[in-house]
């Protein structure tokens, strides 16, 4: 029955621009940072062009996982397709779980197989450490899945596409600028004693998390000799705070989509 | 007694074969023979048990010739001048911390020596000069053992009251710190490439040194001047010295130093200038770090011109108060990339006015060390207009004569793709609407 969905999915995707276009703007991207660094040697060229393509698609990957997100799930609405889907077989919850994965396989596995294929060029300028180049997977993949799963939340609960462009602008802006500035305001009064609680904030924001988990996994950034406070900020590892800050927006939006989704769109 | 005998020979044979590779000459014993001067061609195996050389004499090794110390001390010591040791491997000295002396593979306590190709592992120090000056170091590779305690291994190279030695083509990865200079002047070191230790150079007390065309990478601090002056630090790299309140270079009471065109690239602080006076820092590229220039007050008559320094998070912070530093020199000050609009109408390549650079981080950087952790977020520019907004920024830096930067074709094709970006998103939004509207109208 899965195997409906993402097949159903895929052939929807494949017709759609979207998929296109953010593949297109993900291969751009991606050979643009390779011209970048191939001047920086085969060994330290290799990390910069992992941090600086990092760098680059965070800027790209959430805003369109949440638009590609939020608009699959509203054309269920907009086709009737769902309403079909809710009175025949399904629930909302199973519809949304079915849907979610065969999304998320959809906008996955191109992403997986374009950057398997650009292993090719990598090869020829750089050394290229496999384990390193599969920390940087892990991270598109987490914003990927992250991004794409808050989309399925906005989707569920929008009612016309204005909505949806309105709210994933938001939760982009939200995420990209108004958490650290959040944080950055309240930073004076961190002490020894509030550190953990501002350490969940922090990590809270998936963007920080992922960049954390990529920088530790490629060994750049270390956490030798820390202080007290930074070791009392740091009281899980890097890929532990990746693990539980996935599970939490996953299972959050995901409910947040059950919970509040809504049938019709506008007519 | 036949089958004593011939159990006796079993033995022989079976445990005569057990050891391949192991040398059947004692290679001290080799060296106590040769007349000074000689040149000891040594075979293709490994040679057990720490030597002293006491006379001038030329060591050279085959590619898998390996002289493997006891781990009680140092694995060669070098006692007498003009010896040459080169092309083989030597490993296992003590790594004992509790000794009044510190061991290494290659302890040099003579003049005029030279250690070349040379592969070094699991020894507390690589190589160490001691008192030992004019000596030649090349090629040698020094391998640590890598992340852990720093205290629990010694330097790749360890220079300790020795002067005029050159060290060139040097690779050292994973040791405390990867070039140390202790009270040593006149030295020269180029060509070498230092990665994966604390600090890749580190002097103390230490004046009159060169250091060109190096590279240090993944250090926890790139390099490390501390109480040293007239130093010249031409043509490194410092890059991805990325860790936790981490640097490219860090001048810390040092004075009269040129520090010229070297590139500090993906530091998280490019250079950090602390209780340091009359450096010149001249022709450097500094871009892409998280600060480009950390100065503290109590750094003066620092000169800055001709570098670039662009595309930083903030291009330069002076914390703890104002310090008397210049930014430019004979009218020349240095290109600040987009960081700010310059406008060049008489076109001399300087800007028609000053570039003033103000931040309101100053303080935050100042008081909470967790401040470091938002430098790569985009909230930081956020957060740095509200404060311009709001006044509570303060000045940073004074350039008054700024390089106007040239075009940079990469600002021109982002912004493009940026655009093109919207226009699709835009397009893609609005024909949906038509389509959906369309719809309407049908029904």
């Amino acid at each position: 029955m899965k195997m409906n969905y993402i097949w159903k999915e895929w052939k929807e995707s494949i017709r759609s621009k979207g998929l296109w276009l953010s593949l297109a703007i993900m291969i751009i991207v991606s050979l643009l940072m390779l011209s970048r660094s191939s001047g920086h040697g085969v060994e330290q060229g290799y990390y910069i062009l992992i941090m600086n393509l990092f760098e680059s698609l965070l800027y790209f990957i959430p805003i369109l996982c949440l638009f590609l997100g939020a608009f699959s799930v509203f054309q269920e609405k907009e086709q009737k397709t769902l309403v079909m889907l809710l009175t025949k077989q399904e629930s909302t919850f199973t519809f949304l779980f079915k849907k979610s994965i065969a999304l998320q396989t959809v906008l996955i596995v191109p992403v997986f197989i374009w950057f398997f294929l650009y292993l090719v060029p990598l090869k020829f300028f750089f050394q290229v450490q496999l384990t390193d180049y599969g920390f940087l997977l892990a991270t598109i993949i987490g914003l990927m899945l992250v991004f794409t799963q808050l989309g399925v939340l906005i989707g569920s609960y929008s009612r016309s596409r204005m909505q949806i462009a309105g709210i994933a602008v938001i939760i982009w802006f939200y995420f990209f600028f108004l958490h650290d500035f959040a944080l950055l305001s309240v930073l004076p009064n961190i002490t020894h004693d509030n550190v953990q609680l501002f350490s969940v904030a922090y990590f809270l924001n998936p963007i920080q998390t992922v960049r954390m988990f990529l920088e530790s996994g490629l060994g750049i950034y270390s956490f030798g000799n820390m202080s007290r406070l930074l070791e009392s900020f740091m009281w899980l590892t890097p890929s532990l705070f990746f693990l539980f800050n996935l599970l939490f927006w996953l299972i959050l939006s995901f409910a947040g989509a059950v919970l509040f989704h809504r049938k019709e769109g506008f007519e | 007694m036949k089958k004593i005998l011939s159990l006796l020979v079993l033995f022989a044979l079976i445990l005569g074969p057990c050891r391949p590779g192991a040398a059947t000459v004692n290679l001290q014993t080799l060296i106590d023979k040769s007349e000074p001067g000689a040149k000891i061609e040594l075979e293709n195996t490994t040679y057990e048990g720490n030597i002293t050389i006491d006379k001038p004499l030329h060591l050279i090794g085959q590619e898998k010739t390996v002289i493997k110390g006891d781990a009680t001390g140092n694995v060669v010591s070098i006692r007498a001048e003009g010896v040459t040791v080169e092309n083989m491997a030597i490993e296992n000295s003590s790594m004992d911390r509790n000794s009044s002396e510190e061991y290494a593979a290659v302890k040099v306590y003579t003049n005029g020596n030279t250690l070349r190709d040379l592969a070094i592992k699991d020894s507390f120090h690589g190589v160490y000069l001691s008192k030992a000056h004019e000596n030649t170091i090349d090629h040698v590779k020094v391998i640590g053992s890598g992340k852990g305690e720093i205290a629990a291994q010694g330097n790749g190279l360890h220079i300790y009251y020795s002067n005029q030695n050159v060290l060139t083509n040097n690779e050292i990865e994973g040791t405390r710190d990867g070039m140390f200079f202790d009270y040593a002047d006149g030295n020269i070191s180029t060509n070498n490439k230092i990665s994966h230790t604390r600090y890749g150079l580190h002097y103390m007390y230490s004046n009159r040194n060169e250091f060109k065309n190096n590279i240090f990478t993944f250090n926890t601090g790139g390099a490390a001047i501390m109480h040293s002056n007239e130093l010249k630090l031409e043509n490194n790299q410092f890059v991805f010295n990325y860790g936790h309140r981490s640097f490219g270079l860090l001048l810390l009471s040092a004075n009269d130093n040129q520090i010229e065109n070297n590139t500090f690239y993906m530091n998280q602080r490019g250079l950090y200038i602390d209780q340091a006076t009359r450096n010149l820092i001249r022709g450097n590229q500094i871009y892409q770090n998280q600060i480009g220039i950390e100065l503290w007050a109590s750094s003066n008559e620092q000169v800055f011109t001709e570098n670039t320094i662009h595309d930083n998070t903030l291009p330069a912070v002076t914390l703890g108060g104002q310090g008397h530093n210049s930014w430019s020199k004979d009218g020349i000050g240095n290109n600040w990339g987009s960081s700010f609009p310059l406008l060049d109408l008489d076109q001399n390549g300087i800007g028609d006015h000053s570039a003033v650079y103000q931040s309101s981080l100053y303080e935050l950087i100042e008081e909470q060390e967790l401040t470091y952790l938002f430098l790569k977020s985009p909230a930081i520019t956020v957060y740095e207009k509200m404060h311009q907004l709001l006044n509570n920024s303060k000045t940073m830096f004074e350039d008054d004569h700024p390089l106007v930067q040239s075009t940079n074709h990469h600002t021109y094709l982002w912004a493009a793709l940026s655009l093109a970006l919207g226009l699709l998103v835009f397009y893609k939004i609005w024909s949906l609407r038509s389509e959906r509207i369309q719809q309407n109208k049908g029904k």
